[in-house]
């Protein structure tokens, strides 16, 4: 008791400081979010009950010296804190201060302190603790095999990826709806496809393909469950992979203009081009070639020209119009009518 | 903690003799750990508890899986909640956490134990980054009757923080998981986003259909298995 007042005095000020009852009222300064931590003791000498059997409240213990005063420096920490508690002053052995000073003052002390309280605190996670508890769990992981270290690896021997979210949140409920949503993700390189099935499947994908990194995404989120959706998206790939590879009746009906993309070979660009060429080349008579007879197709198509300009047209016609693309365009044209 | 080294051992073997067969056949040996009991852990105390699962270990474990659990059993072991299954292990190429809260400090902490935890049980840690705070602001009258040009402003500002961890198994995920959420401070908000690899499934590897015939006009229903 008495080391406890000299502490008081001490953080007054004063050596004649109060007693301990008052110390609240006399404080210059005190915080309202202030804990109670005085005792009062107005109530032993309250209104006289006269003669009416006196009611004499049980004497109240004084609080011993509080548990930091006993504790040993090398002492096991998470027997103290062995899971998360509120910070309780009198166990905690430091002399934290928190909270925003008074003009001329500094933050306050511990004792009392609810800023203290009410923030969470990680004194039940301390490095030697946490080390215990993964000692504890180690045995329970397993290891990444050794094989599949790269991603390289991994795209050759797994090449799906399913991605789903969790959520953890403190609320009415413990279920958040967006968790359902399941996203598969594969490489069309990584599935047995021939050339009509690969067609067949990117046309029966439109948006959901991206040609750059040749990644198919398919999202699910119709079903409740996230099992339910990842059933359902193996469901979908299954569908397109084996819709992919039956060829309909009404397919040899497709026309230039239903295939995904432009192609040179047989297009009227192509025929353009070879009877401009052959145009010019007839007023010439090459030896070995009749007047008249324009040199063989294969030969014309095989000019280097004639193969520059094939894939600026495709680069134009597929990929749109930009600067750089027409000027490719302009380039091969010179070359091809030798301007 | 016999018991557990032998565990150690089996899986070690059965997985290198599986690895030199071919490179992925692992797949189907993979072993699940179930995570019998987390009370133990929260507790403080090692090996406390006894939720015993014979009933699973009888049914799932193969013959010498068998002979080494009778070996350690008759060891009169108190617990081991250790149980191997031959029921193929996921593999999480990436597991993504993010953590929400409205006070940096707190993240901050939380941050430091959840690397120290991925640091101690062996998991690849990636980036951990700070994305920039949200702040949600709303201006409202500040009297109830008039006076409109006198207002008050409160906001609300969402910290985040986020963690990759890399090439993890199922089993581990699982652990970490758990053990990270189960000290989520109060007020922190997770979000745990995975990204599971696996193989291209038996029924996609060849198409269904029959080779198309020279007259190259197969009816759709007439080759359709079961």
């Amino acid at each position: 008791m008495a080391a406890h007042t000299t502490k008081i005095c001490l953080s007054l000020g004063r050596i004649n400081g109060p007693s301990f009852g008052q110390y609240a009222s006399l404080n210059r300064a005190t915080y309202a979010t202030a804990l109670s931590t005085s005792n009062f003791t107005g109530n032993k000498g309250g209104p006289d009950r006269g003669g009416r059997g006196a009611f004499v409240r049980r004497p109240r213990r004084e609080p011993g010296e509080p548990r930091t005063e006993k504790m040993d420096s090398q002492q096991d920490w998470s027997a103290v804190y062995p899971s998360a508690a509120s910070f309780r002053p009198g166990s905690v052995p430091l002399p934290v201060r928190m909270g925003y000073p008074v003009k001329g003052g500094v933050p306050s002390e511990k004792r009392g302190n609810l800023e203290l309280i009410k923030i969470p605190n990680f004194l039940h996670l301390t490095p030697a603790a946490i080390k215990k508890h993964c000692e504890a769990l180690k045995p329970f992981c397993t290891e990444w095999p050794a094989g599949l270290d790269s991603d390289a690896d991994l795209d050759k021997h797994l090449p799906i990826r399913v991605e789903t979210t969790d959520y953890v949140s403190a609320g009415p409920s413990v279920r958040n709806p967006a968790a359902r949503v399941v996203t598969l993700r594969v490489r069309l390189s990584s599935l047995n496809l021939d050339e009509h099935a690969r067609e067949k499947m990117l046309k029966l994908l439109g948006d959901r393909y991206c040609k750059d990194t040749d990644i198919l995404t398919i999202t699910t989120d119709s079903c409740p469950l996230k099992q339910q959706n990842t059933d359902y998206a193996m469901y979908l790939l299954t569908v397109l992979y084996h819709e992919a590879w039956k060829t309909e009746a009404w397919e040899s009906e497709m026309t230039r203009a239903d295939r995904r993309e432009y192609i040179w070979e047989d297009s009227a660009s192509q025929q353009n081009v070879l009877d401009t060429l052959a145009r010019m080349a007839a007023p010439v008579p090459g030896e070995g070639v009749g007047e008249g007879e324009a040199p063989p197709r294969e030969e014309l198509l095989a000019r280097p020209e004639v193969q520059q300009y094939r894939d600026s047209v495709t680069q134009l016609k597929n990929e749109g119009e930009s600067e750089g693309a027409t000027l490719r365009y302009r380039e091969a044209v010179k070359k091809l009518l030798s301007l | 903690m016999q018991i557990k080294t032998e565990i150690q051992m089996y899986n070690n073997k059965q997985w290198l003799s599986s690895m030199w067969a071919s490179a992925w056949l692992f797949m189907g040996l993979r072993f699940t750990r179930i995570v019998c009991a987390m009370a133990r852990i929260s507790s403080g105390i090692p090996l406390l508890g006894l939720r015993s699962l014979n009933a699973c270990r009888g049914h799932r474990s193969s013959q010498t899986l068998r002979a080494s659990f009778h070996r350690a059993s008759s060891l009169a072991l108190t617990s081991s909640q250790i149980t191997v299954t031959d029921e193929p292990d996921t593999l999480f190429q990436k597991v993504s956490v993010l953590v929400k809260g409205h006070d940096r400090s707190v993240l901050d902490s939380y941050e430091f134990f959840a690397t120290m935890a991925a640091k101690e049980l062996g998991i690849t840690l990636g980036n951990v980054f700070e994305s920039p705070k949200d702040v949600l602001r709303l201006t409202l009258l500040k009297s109830i009757h008039i006076f409109k040009k006198h207002r008050v402003q409160y906001e609300m500002r969402t910290h985040y923080r986020c963690l990759e961890l890399f090439h993890l198994t199922g089993s581990t995920a699982q652990v970490y998981l758990e053990y990270i959420q189960r000290n989520l401070p109060e007020g922190v908000a997770m979000e745990v986003s995975k990204i599971a690899v696996a193989k291209v499934p038996e029924h996609i590897l060849q198409p269904m259909w029959e080779e198309p015939t020279a007259d190259n006009a197969p009816s759709p229903t007439a080759d359709l298995k079961g």
